[in-house]
């Protein structure tokens, strides 16, 4: 992580020169989920990028020790306020929203598995903090923090690109993941809110963040059975470092000109999910995996879909067809509209990021 | 009434999926309405399932969708209001559980469903599991000899699960800290249900103990009560043993049933149901005859949950999907309720005796810790 002391000069003079962005340091930015693995990380970028007025806000039950080492190695004159609340509360959101200028919400019901909680904590919340924004009429830019999550990826051939004109999940609410249902539906509610009323937004969607130790992404594979079942072969995974990824985000915020566009963030030189597995074993943790052909994994899915309406829901319909597509299908991903749009690049090269995440993930922190 | 059972839901959150996933498995009853004052969770509802129409309003929807039975699944605070309201508007009603605050409610909407002559009941839907039916099933055909003499409830509740305790832990707004008996109130009682159902007396003796474990003691929350212990005893001598944990590992529903002559233990979590045999054998055959019989039990347990696997009927909410459907029998006939009045009663008194002691408990411990602060002054 960089050090702001030493960046802030020529990033504050950077940003004053540059006519791109909509904001001034002194502007006030609120961060939303600031204390997680990202927020901390677009807290971090926006130091070093010279702002001075931001304001996190955090469920009252965060870890704040991230923030307040930022807050104790602040430049001199930058503010960093942590309000503590639930987006559920709208009292609480008017007090966040107060004459903020750019709205980073990343707040979210991650790892929700019941729809209602993912929708209420997602869809809802998003709805408060746009409605108390709307009140004090200073916001410049929304961006929501979206996911890959909300891709149908059908009707398309293998391999083809995902980019930012592929169809969004029509009806998430077959997909069977509460995550993807909460994260189309809070999409809509932002376009809404931009169409009627005047709200400016950018969607931003990241593949899959990673930097530090956690469960392998999904898209690799799963050990819902016992032994790990790869499934995703030869795919690349649509990695992004959080440093890359916070770096996208935060200049979604304050690029000038992308007003209601979307972005898909994913690095450059992207391994194979074969890569990546063989990376995690030979560095993290070793474990048995089984490779489940592509053809093999789809017929496991259609009959899952299946037997669970043929059984009235015996077993849920966590796979399916459309997650499939989403997530084990042969697909390429694109950054060019990230990078001609934002002039964003990946800061950190896929194989150090990598070296850094394998370190988090094994207790000696040796790398081979 | 036409054939086809008009069914409203009211409270449109996590607990009212599963109403809504068994309902539509059960022939002959329709969705015609959900509502939720928060108007996107009713329309997700609403997108999500088979349903008509959607609403904000109660008053609006029973005027326009006029169901015949409303399933109450908003948070407990305010059960008894809308569950009033329902019934005096003349439709059945299921309420999820904890069926009300304080038992004088409960009283009062028993009172109202005689007078209006509709059905009303709770969701204590797991003793309608089939391993809870197949229990019920014996101790009717006199398993046990008799009353059981003891009975011992144990539930427990993993605070570890950071869905819940996230949500609960970090919000001090929280509804579920609104209740009179807090975190215990939304939990304990399927666990206490299962001992109202076999007590005879109206009004059992309930001593309860409780505490904040050293887990959340750490985490500095001294308001919620997480470990619960507490002994009913009833007029004709059956005494109970209800356990509540949050620390308690393996985390268990369990159910065990002493009778004068034989004793079973239900294991709600693995669906298992296992005779206790009152009398011993012979010497040595005591040393390896149960053992046998105890693992021939294991695999009869092993294969009926197989078979209904294999039948399609061993869903996780089986038991909600058996009450509902009773409910709906007993609307559609006229005949008894799934769950008689008496021990939705009895087990709303026991919750209150707890309560009050639970109450009583927390104000010696804060008297306590004044005192010792005040001598170390």
């Amino acid at each position: 992580m960089s050090n702001p002391a030493t960046n802030i000069a020529s990033q504050e003079n950077e940003l004053l020169q540059q006519d791109r962005f909509i904001v001034d340091p002194d502007d006030c930015i609120l961060v939303t989920g600031a204390s997680g693995f990202i927020g901390s990380r677009i807290l971090q970028n926006l130091l070093d990028r010279g702002l001075r007025n931001i304001v996190c806000f955090v469920r009252p039950s965060s870890n704040l020790s991230e923030i307040e080492a930022m807050i104790e190695r602040r430049p001199p004159d930058t503010r960093i306020e942590v309000r503590k609340g639930n987006l559920l509360s709208r009292v609480d959101c008017e007090a966040a929203a107060k004459d903020v200028a750019v709205i980073y919400h990343l707040a979210a019901g991650t790892g929700e598995k019941s729809f209602p909680d993912a929708f209420l904590n997602s869809v809802v919340a998003t709805r408060n903090l746009i409605e108390a924004s709307l009140r004090f009429g200073s916001l410049r830019r929304f961006v929501l923090v979206s996911s890959f999550a909300v891709y149908s990826n059908r009707d398309k051939p293998n391999g083809r690109i995902l980019d930012e004109s592929c169809p969004i999940e029509e009806h998430p609410e077959l997909r069977g993941e509460a995550y993807c249902f909460a994260k189309v539906r809070q999409e809509q509610l932002v376009a809404e809110y931009g169409k009627n009323s005047g709200v400016p937004f950018v969607l931003v969607r990241p593949g899959s963040v990673y930097g530090k130790r956690g469960d392998i992404t999904g898209r690799v594979g799963i050990a819902a059975f016992g032994p790990f079942l790869h499934l995703g072969g030869s795919n690349k995974i649509p990695f992004t470092y959080v440093d890359n990824c916070a770096d996208a985000i935060v200049l979604a915020g304050l690029v000038k000109g992308i007003d209601g566009e979307a972005f898909n963030v994913v690095d450059d030189d992207l391994p194979s999910s074969r890569q990546f597995l063989r990376l995690y074993k030979k560095n993290a943790r070793k474990f048995k995996s089984i490779y489940v052909p592509h053809t093999l994994s789809y017929a496991l899915c259609y009959l899952w879909e299946k037997y669970s309406k043929w059984s009235q829901g015996q077993l849920p319909p966590v796979f399916n067809r459309r997650r499939w597509h989403t997530e084990w299908k042969k697909t390429r991903y694109s950054n060019s509209k990230l990078k001609a749009k934002l002039g964003w690049t990946p800061k950190v090269p896929t194989s150090e990021g990598m070296r850094r995440y394998m370190e988090t993930c094994k207790p000696d922190g040796r790398y081979a | 009434m036409d054939d086809m059972l008009k069914v409203a839901i009211v409270g449109c959150g996590k607990i009212a999926d599963s109403h809504a996933l068994q309902i539509q498995r059960i022939e002959g009853c329709e969705i015609v309405a959900v509502c939720d004052r928060e108007p996107l969770m009713a329309k997700q509802l609403y997108e999500r399932f088979p349903i008509k129409q959607y609403f904000t309003d109660l008053a609006e929807l029973l005027d326009t969708a006029r169901p015949d039975v409303v399933h109450i699944t908003t948070p407990a605070e305010s059960h008894f209001d809308v569950a009033k309201f329902c019934l005096e508007r003349g439709c059945h009603v299921y309420v999820e559980k904890p069926f009300t605050l304080y038992a004088e409610q409960a009283e009062r909407l028993v009172d109202l469903a005689k007078r209006k002559r509709v059905k009303l009941t709770v969701g204590h839907n797991d003793q309608f599991s089939h391993v809870a039916r197949r229990m019920r099933a014996l101790v009717q055909s006199g398993y046990l000899g008799g009353a059981p003499v003891h009975i011992e409830s144990y539930y427990t509740y993993d605070l570890g699960d950071p869905k819940y305790a996230r949500a609960l832990l970090g919000d001090q707004n929280h509804w579920v800290r609104r209740l009179p008996g807090k975190l215990l109130q939304n939990v304990i009682s399927h666990g206490i249900a299962r001992i109202a159902e076999f007590m005879t007396t109206d009004s059992p003796q309930v001593i309860a103990h409780s505490f904040v474990s050293s887990l959340l003691k750490q985490i500095d929350e001294r308001e919620i009560v997480d470990e619960l212990r507490v002994i009913i005893r009833d007029d004709q001598g059956t005494t109970a043993y209800f356990t509540f944990s949050s620390q308690m590992k393996p985390p268990m529903h369990l159910l065990r049933l002493y009778g004068p002559k034989n004793g079973l233990i239900l294991d709600q979590d693995h669906e298992i149901l296992l005779r206790l045999r009152g009398q011993k054998f012979k010497s040595y055959a005591d040393m390896f005859i149960p053992q046998a019989l105890f693992a021939k039990q294991h695999l009869g347990n092993l294969f009926t949950n197989v078979r209904l696997f294999l039948g399609r009927d061993f869903h996780m909410d089986s038991g909600m999907k058996y009450l509902i459907e009773s409910f709906y029998c007993s609307i559609r006939d006229d005949s008894p309720v799934p769950i008689p009045y008496r021990e939705i009663l009895l087990t709303a008194r026991i919750m209150d005796a707890i309560f009050e002691q639970v109450a009583a408990n927390r104000s010696q411990d804060f008297s306590s810790a004044a005192l010792g602060q005040l001598r170390a002054d």
